[in-house]
């Protein structure tokens, strides 16, 4: 479905400024009336602690949770590459931290006499914690998914079922984004576009480095996605600079062509075929259309470079992830026998884990 | 711009060194099919402003200040005589008439003012008062060369180090001044049967007298980094679940000792043993975190019936442990080139990407011309674990370079060779019986699960006075 864009934003508009007025900043819930809408559910560590616990059942609940993952051992790592348990564990206490109210690094650790006494306030019902494990250890849910956020970069975004968790590697490009305005006030006051942006991570991460006037175009193809990041954004508190829209690749962004600073996208890049052999948490879990690239992958990547050629202006800079070495390749000599007039200063960039990643270049 | 000699840098190497076990097996295992490497081009938005421009900055901002700074460093020198009531009765004096102290609620004048007489000699001691003197002096004809700010970032260090040295001169001779400014009131005020008065200025010495103590432990902590936050390393030594246990004991024991001193305690890094842990770094975030701390740097034993070893035998266990001061300041800390870094993320193998879900996003950074490495794990972000690691490298490679000055320095050579390189610090015994005895103190407690729960200020008190006596006797 796709919007009337001015009608969007004018509404979008008008009910940020109204919870802006009511609370400040970082509401807890986001109650946004036009139909489009889907309200986005609200991540545990930021709903209120109403419920209250015996200090000695959490601990009963903790023992259970940590011999479940103890149990585990490598199984998830042998059959598709997984979890194993030590990294449940971490998991499990980072989910106590979002669930105890003014949690403290000693909760569990001294033999408490007063525990049958002594209660603890929680975001979540205790019963709710047994299912939510349940739903981790059995169904492979993806941890982000139970405690409804992913700590990315220095941000912590609301995810959701249907939006596609965002991954470590994407954090280097918002780090080459605020290497290019840094050396380049042209851009850093300029209009940018993260194509696909899925809970709003890029979007945010760039708003946040831009300049006055700066501005980001975030577009999805997904409602839920579009609301996901609507409400990242605003609890960032950044309305003013990052304008959502709904639809497909390049429809959002009509009416620009030639005025880009900046094009970022980390679009979906497997390979039809190896979906069904994905690890649990993603194949099971995250939404297909945020991960499946078509036959070889690059469906959307081949539409970013049209999308690169005829968006940018002169000078911009365009940033793509993509599935590794042969896409970056590919992607590469696509640009040069197909983009050379328009493309230049093509560059390969390797994650941190050393795989070829990042394919990046700017416009003629 | 850093030029380390290439020799046993990292203080991990040191823990192994102290403990005599193999650095490598309790690291991160560097096999190239785990990790990939990548020279960092980029990504570093702090750090990256050359130093020179900032000294720059603060050199051109100086001049127009320069004079009246000057004319006061002169119009505030200390008074060099000394301090005397009307009777010529002095701090000195104070002390050789051998008053009796008496307790605290004994209203009487004599009893009071020899306790701050006493504490006053007790902090002046502390800050070895002689040479204080003696580098206050030449500090203070440095400061007034013309030619000092030539040369801006030594200059910035000269200022430093003698306003905190002058800071220190002061205060002292205020509180001797104070002291005898009482008891001459007092005199007065028997002379003139004013009751009142008397009263008034016997309460005033008495709290003297109560501030004192503060000020004695503050005299205890006077090293340029004392005040700092730091981290806290421990390493287990050989002997596998034994050490690992021990290791993750000692941890707990500084957790609860920094909470207890209502320190913020963050872990960095921690690698586990199938029991314990085999390495780990936290965070300890409070003043003087480090002044108190750097009281428990080197390898701390256990005795014990190990509750691993089904025969019940006799353990005797090893855990290393280093603490690095987390400098404040810009202008003084080593300022790393990007080029020089190389950053690692941990995978474990596959594609990596939208294939992977994993909330592992452990970084570390290697600079290469020392070879000094620094992991964090902890943060729920790539982002912030390399945040966290930087921190922790450059924390490493300021105590580098640290040392390295001090080598030069021969001022200070004594007391970092004392907390850098000691070994075999403290025994803690639990069997056959129970006793913890520090051996460079000989200070010791007969309830270990106290010590172990944190209790460690005795010990600590004890080895930073007994290591300032030290000095002294040196001097």
């Amino acid at each position: 479905m796709k919007l009337s864009l001015t009608n969007h934003n004018f509404s979008t508009l008008l009910n940020f400024s109204f919870i802006n007025l009511r609370r400040p900043f970082c509401s807890s819930s986001l109650s946004l009336s036009p139909p489009n809408y889907l309200k986005p559910k609200v991540p545990i560590f930021l709903r209120p602690p109403i419920y209250s616990t015996k200090l000695s059942d959490l601990k009963k609940w903790h023992d259970w949770a940590k011999n479940v993952a103890s149990s585990i051992g490598s199984t998830f790592v042998k059959s598709d590459n997984g979890p194993d348990s030590s990294l449940l564990c971490r998991e499990l206490k980072w989910f106590i931290e979002d669930v105890v109210e003014n949690h403290h690094s000693s909760l569990f650790s001294q033999m408490g006499l007063d525990d049958d006494i002594e209660r603890v306030k929680m975001r979540v019902d205790l019963e709710e914690l047994y299912c939510l494990w349940k739903q981790r250890i059995e169904e492979r849910k993806p941890f982000q998914y139970i405690v409804g956020c992913e700590h990315w970069r220095d941000l912590v975004l609301s995810v959701e079922e249907g939006v596609l968790i965002p991954r470590p590697e994407t954090e280097v490009i918002v780090d080459l984004v605020c290497d290019v305005v840094s050396k380049n006030e042209d851009l850093k006051r300029g209009v940018w576009a993260d194509l696909g942006t899925g809970s709003g991570a890029l979007a945010i991460g760039i708003g946040r480095v831009l300049g006055n006037g700066g501005k980001v175009i975030a577009s999805d193809l997904s409602s839920v996605a579009v609301a996901v990041a609507a409400y990242n954004v605003e609890r960032y508190c950044l309305q003013d600079k990052i304008e959502l829209r709904e639809g497909s690749w390049l429809e959002p962004l009509k009416g620009m062509e030639g005025k880009l600073a900046g094009l970022v996208s980390n679009p979906p890049y497997i390979p039809s075929k190896e979906i069904s052999g994905l690890q649990a948490e993603v194949g099971k879990h995250e939404p297909r259309v945020a991960l499946d690239g078509g036959a070889d992958g690059m469906n959307a990547l081949l539409h970013l470079c049209d999308g690169a050629d005829l968006m940018l202006k002169s000078g911009g800079f365009f940033a793509f992830e993509t599935n590794g070495e042969q896409q970056c390749k590919e992607l590469v000599d696509y640009m040069k026998s197909n983009k050379s007039a328009s493309l230049c200063n093509l560059e390969i960039l390797a994650d941190f884990a050393g795989i070829q990643r990042f394919v990046i270049g700017f416009r003629l | 711009m850093l030029n380390f000699p290439r020799r046993s840098p990292t203080i991990t190497t040191f823990l192994c060194k102290i403990i005599k076990n193999s650095y490598e097996s309790h690291h991160i295992t560097t096999s190239p099919t785990l990790f990939h490497c990548r020279h960092l081009s980029h990504s570093f938005p702090h750090n990256t402003t050359p130093w020179f421009s900032s000294t720059r900055l603060s050199r051109s901002g100086y001049s127009n200040e320069l004079s009246p700074t000057q004319a006061r460093f002169w119009a505030s020198q200390p008074e060099s005589t000394e301090h005397s009531t009307s009777d010529e009765l002095t701090v000195q004096a104070i002390l050789s008439n051998n008053w009796p102290i008496l307790d605290e609620n004994d209203s009487d004048w004599k009893s009071h003012a020899t306790a701050v007489a006493q504490s006053i000699h007790l902090i002046k001691r502390r800050l070895q008062w002689k040479k204080l003197k003696v580098r206050l002096d030449m500090l203070s004809v440095q400061v007034n060369k013309a030619d000092l700010w030539d040369d801006p970032v030594n200059a910035g260090k000269i200022n430093r180090e003698h306003g905190s040295l002058l800071g220190k001169v002061k205060e002292v001779n205020a509180l001797e001044r104070e002291l005898i400014e009482h008891i001459e009131m007092i005199k007065l005020a028997r002379e003139e049967n004013d009751a009142e008065l008397e009263l008034e200025s016997t309460k005033a010495l008495l709290n003297m007298r109560r501030n004192a103590e503060e000020k004695e432990l503050e005299a205890l902590l006077a090293e340029e980094q004392d005040s700092c936050s730091c981290y806290i390393e421990v390493q287990a030594g050989a002997g596998g679940t034994e050490s690992m246990d021990w290791a993750a004991m000692i941890m707990q024991m500084y957790k609860l000792w920094a909470q207890k001193r209502g320190y913020k305690v963050t872990v960095m890094e921690e690698m586990a043993g199938e029991i314990g842990i085999k390495r780990a770094t936290i965070k300890v975030d409070g003043e003087f975190a480090f002044g108190y701390a750097k009281a428990e740097i080197g390898v701390h034993r256990l005795v014990r019936i190990s509750p691993f070893d089904s025969n019940k035998r006799r353990h005797t266990s090893f855990a290393a442990v280093a603490v690095i001061p987390i400098l404040g300041g810009e202008s003084s800390r080593v300022q790393i080139n990007e080029s020089d870094l190389r950053i690692e993320r941990f995978r474990s193998g596959g594609p990596g990407g939208q294939h992977a879900n994993t909330t592992e996003s452990a970084v570390r950074i290697i600079h290469i011309p020392t070879g000094v490495i620094a992991t964090c794990q902890n943060e729920r972000s790539q982002h912030s674990n390399k945040a966290s690691a930087m921190a922790v490298l450059q924390s490493r490679l300021d105590q580098l370079e640290i040392t390295r000055q001090a080598q030069l320095n021969a001022q200070h050579t004594q007391s970092l060779t004392d907390i850098t390189w000691g070994s075999q610090i403290r025994s803690y015994v639990l069997h056959p019986y129970r006793m913890v005895k520090d051996l460079r103190t000989n200070y010791e407690v007969s309830d270990p699960d106290s010590v172990l729960e944190g209790d460690l200020d005795g010990f600590i008190m004890s080895y930073l006075s007994a290591s300032l006596d030290k000095n002294e006797d040196d001097a």
